[in-house]
């Protein structure tokens, strides 16, 4: 079982051509959150925050969306597997254009939050806090990129993406009745207490392990239908 | 004789349908006409003959790769277009020849401003603002320049309007002049198949029904008319697809014409009046009622 390196990574590339401008347009807004948040002034700080959360749940929406949901709805899927790929190659491209296209404006926008956090007046205990928001997203991510993989139809691809995206708000709220993480939160320091460091190293477990389940089962398809 | 491709026994089911025992070559440099109803399989053995999709039976040859397994090797060879096969929208003509041109050696960039001046598009439109007829070029035009051993295209001209189907027509007929190229097309359309096609398969509900050289199917098929009274078990005979009586005329249609069957008939009370030639569509018609597995 080998792989059609040279074609994937032109599909990889395609996936990014087609997804820049959304791209260009997240990490702009992603900045102007970030500048928000930097004001470190209540209302900026709540106005910085949602806007960061909405960016980047809209980054992760329309990679996969531009990616798999308007591929299949506008049949552009078929003149891709009509490509010399194998469906290995196909759910390689995939996951890696995913990938790519989530994490450059994840990157970013983590980046940014953290030099925002640590060098503003903002309390550095907001290091940890945004780190587990993000490490959310993470996961997130990586359960819609899954179910659309799996599911054949746009309804159940867009539940995957919205449902897992939409509970962060609760997952933030619980993250809030920890009191070990809680507590931490308006401190003027780096705290990495023990249900921080294990609900962190979860999600991105659960989320690594996901893309490598996804990827392992779509390996083993012998072809496309 | 190198095969294009060879199915042999093959065998697809899907929930609500399935395409069964096909047993069907194209020796290279020939072009088949697959003519069937919608729903007839053709779609599926096209996905079949690409390695889209794995036979739940038989065996699938392309270009000398068995299938799927071999699918890559062999789609480099393969042109496929089909019907429901869109370009992406938002990107342009030649967004999408620098695509192919980094997928396929063999991509011809004069080949391809050719055909961009033969079927009347412009490389910097995006395929947005392309009609229908336009799409089915830009697809054609990908396929064709990538220089394929063998060309599948499922309905290629449905939809289009005449022009922009003899403009379809034209530009595959030069393609054919390539005697080692070799081409599978689909199609409902029967006189589109006539005018293309070397060879004629008919696929129904699934099924082979027939599948002949062209001039084979029309030398052998004939509409004969008769003087007489329609005899009991005439139907049955197997060279007879259909027979039916109209006052004192019967309309017989055969598909194993041959110089011994007026005598045979006169034997059973019938003058043959005349035998005329079958269109394509009446032949595809007739096969298919008659459910007859050629």
């Amino acid at each position: 079982m080998t792989l059609n390196i040279p074609v994937i990574k032109l599909l990889v590339a395609k996936d990014w051509q087609l997804f820049q401008k959304q791209l260009a347009v997240c990490v702009l807004a992603g900045i102007v959150s970030l500048c928000f948040l930097g004001l470190a002034k209540p209302w900026a700080f709540y106005v910085g925050s949602l806007m960061l959360i909405i960016v980047m749940v809209s980054s992760a929406c329309f990679s996969i969306a531009t990616s798999l949901v308007v591929e299949r709805k506008e049949q552009t899927l078929a003149f891709v597997m009509s490509l010399p790929v194998s469906p290995l190659d196909f759910t390689v491209a995939k996951l890696v254009g995913n990938l790519v296209t989530f994490l450059v404006p994840f990157g970013v926008m983590l980046g940014g939050t953290l030099a925002v956090v640590l060098f503003t007046p903002l309390p550095d205990g907001l290091f940890v806090y945004a780190l587990l928001i993000f490490g959310y997203l993470l996961f997130a991510f990586s359960v819609s990129l899954a179910i659309a993989m799996a599911v054949e139809t746009e309804g159940w691809a867009t539940f995957g993406m919205i449902a897992p995206m939409v509970l962060i708000n609760p997952y933030m709220m619980a993250l809030t009745q920890v009191p070990d993480i809680k507590d931490r939160i308006g401190v003027d320091a780096i705290v990495w207490t023990t249900p921080a460091v294990l609900i962190l190293s979860a999600l991105v477990t659960m989320a690594v392990g996901l893309v490598a389940a996804t990827a392992w089962r779509h390996a083993r398809k012998p072809a496309f239908y | 004789m190198t095969l294009a491709f060879s199915l042999s026994g093959v065998g697809k089911c899907y929930p609500h349908f399935a395409l069964r025992d096909i047993t069907l070559d194209l020796p290279e440099g020939q072009v088949m006409g697959l003519v069937g109803v919608n729903g007839a399989g053709k779609t599926t053995l096209l996905r079949l003959l690409t390695g889209l999709a794995a036979p739940d039976a038989g065996d699938v040859t392309v270009l000398g790769h068995r299938l799927p397994e071999g699918q890559v090797a062999a789609k480099r060879d393969i042109g496929f277009a089909s019907e429901d096969m869109r370009l992406y929208r938002g990107q342009t003509l030649r967004w999408h020849m620098d695509l192919m041109r980094g997928i396929y050696p063999d991509w011809s960039e004069a080949y391809a401003v050719e055909l961009l001046k033969r079927f009347d598009l412009r490389a910097e439109q995006t395929l947005g603002g392309f009609s229908h007829g336009q799409r089915v070029k830009a697809l054609l035009l990908l396929c064709l320049a990538r220089r394929p051993r063998l060309l599948l295209l499922d309905e290629p001209t449905t939809g289009l309007d005449p022009v922009a189907r003899i403009e379809v027509l034209e530009a595959l007929a030069d393609v054919l002049r390539d005697e080692s190229r070799s081409v599978l097309f689909s199609s409902h359309n029967t006189h589109d198949v006539e005018q293309m096609a070397d060879s004629i398969t008919f696929l129904h509900q699934g099924r082979l029904v027939a599948s002949a050289d062209k001039h084979a199917f029309v030398d052998r098929w004939r509409r004969v008319v008769c003087q007489g009274a329609l005899p009991e078990g005439l139907e049955a005979w197997p060279e007879i697809a259909s027979a039916r009586a109209n006052g004192s005329l019967v309309e017989i249609k055969a598909r194993a014409w041959d110089a011994g069957m007026p005598e045979r008939l006169a034997a059973q009370g019938l003058q043959v009046q005349r035998d005329d030639p079958m269109a394509l569509e009446d032949i595809f018609v007739t096969a298919v009622r008659s459910g007859a597995v050629a």
